[in-house]
């Protein structure tokens, strides 16, 4: 059949049916229209996490908004002035608290919206508090390191405020996850810090002595690992009817 | 012959917070189809559907689901895959978009992530949200909210679909939608609806249980509750049954 002759026939034949499933069709292209573009943040969690599930959990962290990091910033900044002007290493004393409330407020029954759902889905809500408790802790581990730079007298105590930061942090947790409320977690590591500072303050009328005495470090080591066994605990199946929770 | 496991399979299953025993020896089976469940305000519906939906281990008692033993975490898991449940207060994302909110429980769900946009649309469709898929969930009515829940339950193609008052904030037209939905989910999967409307139990359930203080009442078709119906009170004879079997159950 010449070029001609097929002109001809596409005139007078009717059209043929096309081989596509439309409903297929329209399916793909709407998914392309309104998917979101999925962010940088998430996409390199996704693939460090192996599970994209996890990686929006982990962006959906609620003391991870911009309006908290930001909140958390500015506090760090004052700090960091206070620092500087008093000469009392307030950064350090204040990253611990920042540390614990940002982890409390990281996960759990009116904390995240949608925390009842969470529950019945295949990916682990423990996975998920685990992942969004590491990323809130980082965060701020970075956030301490970076005040160092900017109030040099607080970098000899570096290690001092990691580990009260992660005794802190770990009480905030496991408070938070025995009594299932992110503001008795808040409540009880804000008050145990509190003491400490205060009553290691009590004999040498220093505030800095609870990051600069290195008599307590191990004391942070033992609070850490205590509070990190009651949160398994909390979060494991031997505590009556909520046993399947946080598995 | 071997006769087939049914999906849900609970046995002497018992319930309890305190001292205040909320499920008392629940003895049920269920298989495909839609199962309504009802009772009056505190009877116990949304605890046995959390108990269902893998929340809250029971306190005594066991249940099968899928012919796993929820108990069991390599189970529960595979449970979970292939579980929808739409809890009676669902919590949402005030900035997520409709697609991104159900996308995120069917990445939550473990699907294949290459089947997931699809699902995700289909799912958006089944509950007539196409045109607001890209719109935030701030911006959206409560029916429109509840037909969101709807959407991230059914997205993974449920064997077992856990509904707690699904049809509450619908319009009666999305009603008619929705039962025409379960009916159809209902043809090849578990679907239990807790209501506390008699008419959507009358025009989708094949089957029914009547919970009353923690206990299990009555358990059969729309149609043997209706029988009861002599001496009740309610507008239409599955009402009248309704009350007639509390009624007998309090005596």
């Amino acid at each position: 059949m010449n070029h001609d002759e097929r002109e001809r026939n596409r005139d007078t034949q009717p059209p043929q049916a096309l081989d596509v499933d439309l409903e297929k069709v329209w399916t793909n292209v709407a998914g392309e229209v309104w998917a979101q573009p999925v962010g940088r943040v998430e996409r390199l969690a996704g693939r460090l996490l192996g599970s994209l599930g996890l990686a929006r959990a982990l962006v959906t962290t609620p003391s991870l908004v911009t309006s908290w990091m930001v909140a958390s910033v500015i506090v760090l900044v004052a700090g960091v002035v206070a620092t500087h002007s008093t000469g009392e290493p307030w950064s350090a004393l204040l990253l611990p608290a920042l540390a614990g409330i940002g982890v409390a407020y990281s996960y759990g029954p009116g904390i995240d919206p949608a925390y009842e759902l969470s529950q019945a889905m295949a990916v682990s809500d423990r996975m998920v508090l685990l992942v969004r408790v590491f990323a809130v802790f980082v965060f701020n581990a970075l956030l301490g390191l970076i005040a160092t730079l900017f109030a040099p007298g607080i970098a000899g105590l570096t290690f001092s405020w990691l580990l009260p930061m992660a005794m802190v942090s770990a009480l905030g947790l496991a408070a938070a996850t025995m009594s299932r409320s992110a503001n008795t977690g808040v409540g009880v590591a804000l008050a145990v810090w509190g003491l400490i500072v205060l009553g290691s303050a009590y004999g040498t009328h220093d505030l800095a002595t609870a990051v600069q005495n290195g008599g307590m470090l191990p004391l942070y080591a033992l609070g850490t690992i205590m509070c990190a066994g009651l949160t398994l605990y909390a979060t494991s199946g031997s505590r009556g009817n909520r046993g399947w929770q946080w598995q | 012959m071997a006769v087939a496991e049914k999906n849900v399979r609970i046995d002497g299953l018992v319930q309890s917070f305190g001292r205040h025993t909320v499920l008392d020896e629940i003895q049920l089976d269920i298989g495909t189809g839609v199962f309504g469940l009802l009772g009056p305000n505190g009877a116990g519906k949304t605890t046995l559907l959390r108990t269902l939906a893998t929340i809250i281990g029971p306190k005594r008692g066991t249940i099968r689901l899928l012919g796993k033993d929820p108990a069991l975490g390599h189970d529960r898991r595979e449970i979970r895959r292939r579980l929808g449940y739409l809890p009676q207060q669902l919590g949402y994302y005030p900035n997520f978009t409709v697609f991104e909110f159900i996308e995120y429980f069917a990445l939550l769900k473990e699907m294949p992530s290459a089947d997931v946009r699809t699902a995700v649309v289909r799912a958006i469709e089944g509950v007539d949200l196409g045109d607001r898929a890209r719109s935030k969930l701030r911006t959206l009515s409560g029916g429109m909210l509840r037909r969101v829940g709807i959407a991230q339950a059914i997205v993974n193609n449920p064997s077992l679909l856990l509904l707690d008052e699904p049809t509450a904030g619908l319009d009666p037209e999305q009603r008619v939608n929705f039962r025409a939905l379960l009916r159809e989910i209902g043809m090849q999967s578990t679907v239990i609806v807790s209501t506390h409307l008699i008419e959507d139990v009358a025009a989708a359930c094949s089957e029914i249980a009547l919970l009353d203080a923690g206990r299990l009442v009555f358990h059969g078709t729309p149609d043997e509750l209706t029988l009861l119906g002599d001496g009740g009170i309610g507008d239409s004879p599955l009402e009248r049954g309704y009350t007639r079997a509390l009624a007998g159950a309090r005596a």
